[in-house]
């Protein structure tokens, strides 16, 4: 059954209860950090930064405003991460999540360098990459991950996706009649569902700026070349190069044998 | 071995039927291999300690040591949410070292410290030599400091040398007491630290 987190954006007051619950439940230490001028923190995710808030400031019928925004992994329908892995590391659970399995991870860095949402985090220490599991073990257990359970406020709610999706669109219609006339989901559609929707209460226009959100996410071009030619050809080629590497190694035996 | 057309179906019926149940079996066997790792915890109910709020909490302790700390869904005030301090919680008495394993939280409080006036380390005194000294002390500037009357002459009965500050960590039950003893001395610059 496909499971998506649905984020209200109108809803977030930034508390960071999620991030919190992320780091106390996946047992994850804390980062030291620097004041940087906002009260987003950590920076930017890493291998023990697996979800964190979104603070943005921005102007909007001249009127100030200062959106939260929960991030992290969007176990994306069309997963870039997925299909440049080139060992098969990275599979798509029961639940419809994006799972890494760190005992295949070969620390290649791959699917850091297309994450369409730059969420995945690299552990130097164990040669692999590391990101969001949407709880994978709690949902096993019939719980709701922790971040969905911690938030106070009602931003965060996980179930089915139809549910989520009729959950939105009520809350849209909520918001709009309440005079936030530019509301909308964020998810729906993007790389074909992303497992994490959106509540986007200013709209979609600029959502970088008001949420650290790509307005129009996309799978590299470069991704789907890997991922249609090269990749259904990747033993050979690297059977092909330990040929060969072979043959040089017993050519340069010989030449060494020789002189 | 003649095998018939329909024996060769039901063979091959069997051997489908088997591998889905020998399939269905390993699934299992997967599943049960991943328990969450708070399976084999007792639960633990509590209180959040750090504001009026009151949260729930249910701790999972396994060996008499704490693993996990989260929202109580039972409780009526929280319904198992909890904010960012409530959330670690957990962290109070273990934290992460880089590889995820707990390790007891090095600035945790056990004992109770005293850091004389003009000094600038903390030194380890027990409770009973903490007690009385606050008491002696409490009692010396009330004794010092006591005011029957102000300037004007109107009977005041109030020391302005103390100030008391509540603590959300107490139960309202205690925090009425500590007001009560407060007011008791002539104390009259009373506040807490959860006032909103």
């Amino acid at each position: 059954m496909q499971k998506t987190m649905l984020i209200d954006t109108s809803r977030c007051i930034g508390c960071r209860a999620c991030q919190a619950a992320c780091k106390q439940w996946n047992q994850l230490p804390a980062e030291e950090t620097e004041f940087k001028g906002s009260y987003e923190n950590p920076p930017r995710f890493s291998p023990v930064t697996w979800t964190k808030i979104a603070f943005r400031e921005y102007e909007m019928d001249s009127q100030e405003r200062w959106t939260f925004t929960k991030l992290g992994c969007m176990h994306c329908t069309e997963a870039a991460c997925m299909m440049v892995c080139p060992a098969s590391a990275i599979s798509r659970t029961a639940y419809g999540t994006i799972k890494i399995d760190e005992k295949r991870c070969i620390g290649c860095n791959y699917c850091i360098a297309n994450c369409t949402f730059n969420v995945i985090g690299f552990d130097q220490a164990a040669n692999v990459a590391r990101k969001c599991t949407f709880c994978e073990d709690r949902l096993a257990a019939g719980l709701i991950p922790a971040c969905a359970k911690a938030c106070p406020s009602g931003a965060i709610t996980f179930g089915d996706r139809h549910e989520m999706i009729s959950l939105a669109e009520r809350r849209i219609q909520e918001l709009r009649r309440a005079g936030n006339s530019k509301a909308e989901i964020y998810g729906l559609e993007e790389l074909d569902g992303l497992g994490m929707m959106y509540i986007l209460k200013d709209g979609r226009e600029d959502a970088m700026a008001k949420y650290g959100l790509p307005e129009n996410p996309r799978v590299r071009t470069s991704a789907h070349i890997w991922n249609v030619i090269f990749k259904p050809v990747r033993a050979i080629i690297v059977l092909a190069l330990a040929f060969a590497l072979w043959i040089n190694k017993s050519e340069s035996a010989k030449e060494a044998k020789a002189s | 071995m003649k095998l018939s057309r329909r024996s060769f179906l039901k063979l091959a019926g069997t051997a489908a039927a088997a591998s889905v149940l020998a399939g269905s079996g390993l699934e299992s066997k997967a599943a049960a291999a991943e328990a969450i790792r708070v399976h084999y915890g007792r639960e633990v109910p509590t209180i959040c300690t750090f504001c009026a709020v009151g949260c729930g909490i249910i701790c999972h302790v396994q060996n008499g040591v704490i693993i996990n700390a989260e929202g109580d869904p039972d409780h009526p005030i929280n319904e198992g949410s909890l904010c960012s301090k409530g959330s670690s919680l957990y962290n109070v008495s273990y934290i992460y070292d880089a590889k995820g394993r707990p390790k007891p939280n090095p600035y945790r409080l056990t004992r109770p410290l005293y850091r004389a006036p003009g000094s600038d380390k903390w030194e380890e005194k027990s409770w009973e030599w903490m007690l009385e000294t606050i008491a002696r002390r409490i009692k010396d500037t009330r004794d010092q400091y006591f005011e029957t009357r102000d300037a004007s002459g109107v009977t005041v009965n109030r020391t302005n040398a103390i100030a008391w500050l509540g603590s959300a960590f107490c139960t309202n039950e205690e925090n009425y007491l500590y007001n009560k003893i407060a007011r008791a001395i002539g104390i009259v610059n009373i506040d807490h630290c959860a006032r909103l």
